[in-house]
This record gives structure tokens, sequence and C-alpha cells, in this order.
């Protein structure tokens, strides 16, 4: 389970992430929706231990990020794409993850073909495609086979099949009783994906809860969305 | 250990390492070759050989200032590659996400980047020395030494050098930490190694220039310096070591307290 609780990020004078408070359930697939820039990246950089909060707290199984010990082998997440340096292999660069947090290498070649990458292994990361960085990011996320995953943005470059397969997948650890936190500013990916909506805006939550419950009253969840999101442009201005 | 496992994987798996080793291994032993041919040629024909023992010794250690710039571009290399993004088009990763989401501990992280460094750094500078003396001496001929003997006239200056070559690289890291990027630090370090030496400028206007780090450093390893005036070798050593404990430890302040 993944607990927010009222996470405050400023840069310079700027509140990019302002009082969010959420709650990703485990056995439930949580999307994290907002336009670009509305504090997305921000709050999961702050749940993955990569920037400090400047108030509130981000917790997972009731623990900060950087309190876990082995971290990847608890969280899986995918954040700017693989990160795999250019002139690694797609195995070196998941041999190294692996080794950082005692996974057996055999699960390099295991996550590899999980995500269709058996063929292209051993070709140098500099090659790669942006689906192909996304899914070899995928690979990494999912090396510690992990109770929670955190994804941002994961469809990014993914053509048609790999992300009705993402939907999929993920659907299926979610039914296994895990927790998966999803972020996209892409309603039609969550719609079809997400148990829960977690709408954020410039850097307000402005709606949480089951998909239903958001999309009540409105014909779709892009009308729902385009509502909330409105609706706090209006009180900006 | 998994940690110093994936840190040294990912050290050696960069093409700078590859940089590295060919400085030390190709480009030293060549270079103590080819000094080693020109004085042999001087001798020959009657020019002033090798004065007494160590300086007849020192052919090899000319092989140092490549293990120093190797030591450099390891050192820069190994942090600033974390923070190399990835074209925008595919996606514009940094290695350090993925590196830190595997690593929250930050402190225990660059410890182990520092132990890696360090070993890799002594094994090539190390193997730079030795194959530079065997080179150095052998092209001497009548007027070289056996490297046993050539390397027991240079005694603690093997010890030296390597400990120099690591406190650079150390160096470095401390200061990459710090910038991220790593062509500022590589630029500087590299030039102030090898071509134009701030510190031995400033030895011209100011006495303190002994105590900056590559001035207080070199004695521990040359006999005859361009310098007026330097630190005896072991003083040396402390004020090397001072000065690479305040890069490791302004660059652990800065990783630990910064955002990824």
């Amino acid at each position: 389970m993944i607990e927010v609780s009222r996470l405050v990020k400023r840069h310079g004078t700027k509140v990019v992430v302002r009082d969010v408070s959420f709650t990703a359930r485990a056995g439930r697939v949580t999307g994290f929706l907002g336009p670009n820039g509305a504090g997305k990246s921000s709050t999961l950089r702050i749940l993955l231990g990569l920037d400090s909060a400047d108030a509130g707290t981000a917790l997972i199984g009731g623990k900060p990020y950087r309190a876990l010990r082995n971290p990847l082998r608890t969280v899986g997440s995918l954040l700017e794409g693989s990160g795999a340096h250019r002139s690694r292999t797609a195995r070196g660069h998941l041999s190294w993850v692996a080794a950082s947090n005692g996974i057996p290498r055999s699960r390099v070649p295991e996550v590899l073909d999980l995500v269709g990458l058996g063929d292209v292994g051993r070709k140098r990361v500099g090659g790669f495609s942006l689906g192909m960085n996304q899914r070899l990011g995928l690979a990494a996320a999912l090396l510690g086979d992990p109770e929670v995953l955190v994804l941002d943005e994961p469809v990014n470059g993914l053509d048609p099949h790999g992300i009705r397969w993402l939907r999929e997948f993920l659907r299926a650890r979610a039914a296994t009783g895990r927790t998966v936190l999803l972020s996209s500013h892409l309603m039609s990916e969550l719609a079809s994906t997400a148990d829960d909506l977690v709408v954020i805006h410039h850097g307000e939550i402005v709606h949480s809860g089951p998909k239903g419950d958001v999309t009540t009253g409105h014909a779709s969840l892009e009308d729902a969305f385009f509502a909330l999101t409105d609706r706090e442009d209006r009180w900006d201005s | 250990m998994g940690l110093l496992n994936a840190e040294l994987r990912k050290l050696l798996s960069l093409r700078a390492s590859l940089v590295a080793a060919a400085l030390c291994l190709v480009a030293a032993p060549a270079v103590a070759a080819v000094n080693g041919n020109a004085l042999r040629s001087r001798v020959a024909e009657g020019g002033t050989g090798p004065e007494g023992g160590l300086s007849a010794a020192e052919r090899g250690l000319e092989g140092v200032m490549f293990a120093v710039v190797a030591g450099i571009v390891l050192g820069v290399v190994v942090m600033s590659s974390e923070y190399t993004a990835n074209d925008g088009d595919v996606g514009g990763g940094r290695q350090i996400v993925a590196t830190l989401t595997g690593v929250p501990r930050r402190g225990a992280l660059l410890l182990a980047k520092a132990t890696v460094l360090t070993l890799v750094t002594a094994v090539l500078s190390s193997a730079a020395i030795a194959t530079g003396i065997v080179a150095g001496q052998a092209v001497l001929g009548p007027f070289g030494l056996a490297p046993w003997q050539a390397a027991g006239e240079l005694g603690w200056r093997l010890p030296g050098a390597v400990f120099y070559c690591v406190c650079t690289a150390l160096i470095a890291l401390g200061v990459t930490t710090v910038t991220r990027n790593g062509l500022i630090p590589l630029v500087v370090l590299i030039v102030n190694s090898s071509a134009i030496s701030v510190s031995l400028l400033l030895s011209k206007v100011t006495s303190w220039a002994k105590y900056l780090p590559d001035a207080a450093g070199i004695p521990l390893f040359a006999g005859e310096t361009a310098y007026t005036e330097q630190l005896p070798p072991l003083a040396g050593a402390t004020v090397l070591t001072a000065w690479t404990a305040l890069g490791l430890a302004v660059g652990a302040v800065a990783f630990i307290r910064r955002d990824a």
C-alpha cells in the first residue's frame, strides 16, 4: 500500500506539489491522472526517495522509500524511461541493477523475455527506440518481482500491442493482491486500466476515489477530467 | 557486497575504462620506451647519462602521468555517466534514477563508488608503473637497470605514485559529484595535471602553492621537479590526503542533500 500525506514540494518560490494526499491500495490499480506539468512526476520522485519533500510524508508499506533495504524487491518503478547508459547492453544494465539488490542473475533473461526484449538483450541501449527503452525500464521494475509497482507514463512510446499487453499485465498484478500506481496524462489509458483514480492539477489533488465516482454525472472520464481541471483553472484566474 | 559488485560492473563496462586501460597499459610503457631510447642515444654519443641509480631508475616513472590522467578520467566518468541524459526522443532518462531507486542510501552508494574507483585506479596505475619500468629499462640497454633493481632504487616512490593516482581520482570524483557534468572537471583536471599546472604557476608567486593537492603530492614519487619549493614526502602525503578527504566530503554533502 502507498500512502501519501500532505506532501509539499517547492522549486524555488514555485509550489509544484501542494498538500497532496492519496492512497493506493493493494489489489487495485490506482491511476494518477493529470495534464503534463501538474505535479505527477514530482510526487512520484518524492515517493521513490529521489527528491526530498518540503513537508508531508510518502510511505510504501508504512516506510519511506529511503528506509527500504534492497528496495527493488519491494517496489518496482519506472521513471524517465530505462535510465540505462547508452553504452551498456540491456543485459548489462539489468545485471548491475540485479546485483545492487541481491537479485539472482537468472531473473535478467526472464524479465527481458517477459517484456519482449529477449532477442535484443545483448544489443547496446544507445540503439534502442523509445518503446524499447520503456520496455527495458519495465523489465528493471519487474526484476525483484515486487509487491508494489510505481510507473510514470509507462505507455509512452509503446505500440498498441505493447499497450494492450501492459494493461492486461497490470490488471493481473493487481488481481493477485499487489499494488499498482500508474501515472498518465492520457485519460483513455487509465479509463480501461485503473480501479481508482487520483486526479492532480496545478499541484493539487482535485479528486480521488473509485473510477466510477469520478465519472458519475459525466458522459465519459474525459468529460469528468475536463470538468475537474477547468474548475481548477477558474479558481486560479 | 552486492552494491560493490554493481558499482564495479558499472565502472568496468564504461568506455572510459577502456581509455584508462589504454593509457596505463599502452601509452605509459610506450612513452617510457621512447624516452629511454632517446636517453640511450644521448649517452651512447657521449652525452650526459643518468647520474646515479635513482635517476636511471626514474625512467619508468614517466608513465605515472598517464596513470594520473587515467585516474582522473575514471573518477570523473564514474559519476558524470550517472547524469548523462539519453536523447529526449527515447525518454531522456538518466542512470542516476535507476541507481538511486536501487540504492537510496546515498552515503553508502558514494562510498561504494569511491571504493571501486580506488581499486581500479590502484590496479591500473600499478600496471602503468610496472610496464613503464620494464619497457624504459629494457630500452636503456647497457645503461639501464634490471626491473627489480630499478624497483628497489625507487622504493617508497612506487606506492607513493599509486597513492598519488588514487587521491587524484578521488578528488575528481568529489568535484564531479558537485558539478554532475563531467566535461569541465575533465578538461580542467587533465590540463592541470599534464599541460599547464596551476599549482606550478602559483608557486612562482606564493610559497603557499606547495600546499595545493598536486604540488603536495608530486614529492611522493618524483625525484626532480620543476617546483623550487616543495613539502617533504610524508608531509605532502598528509596534505594530499586532507585534500582528498575534503573533496569527498564536499561531494558527499552535495550528493546526500540534493534532489536527484
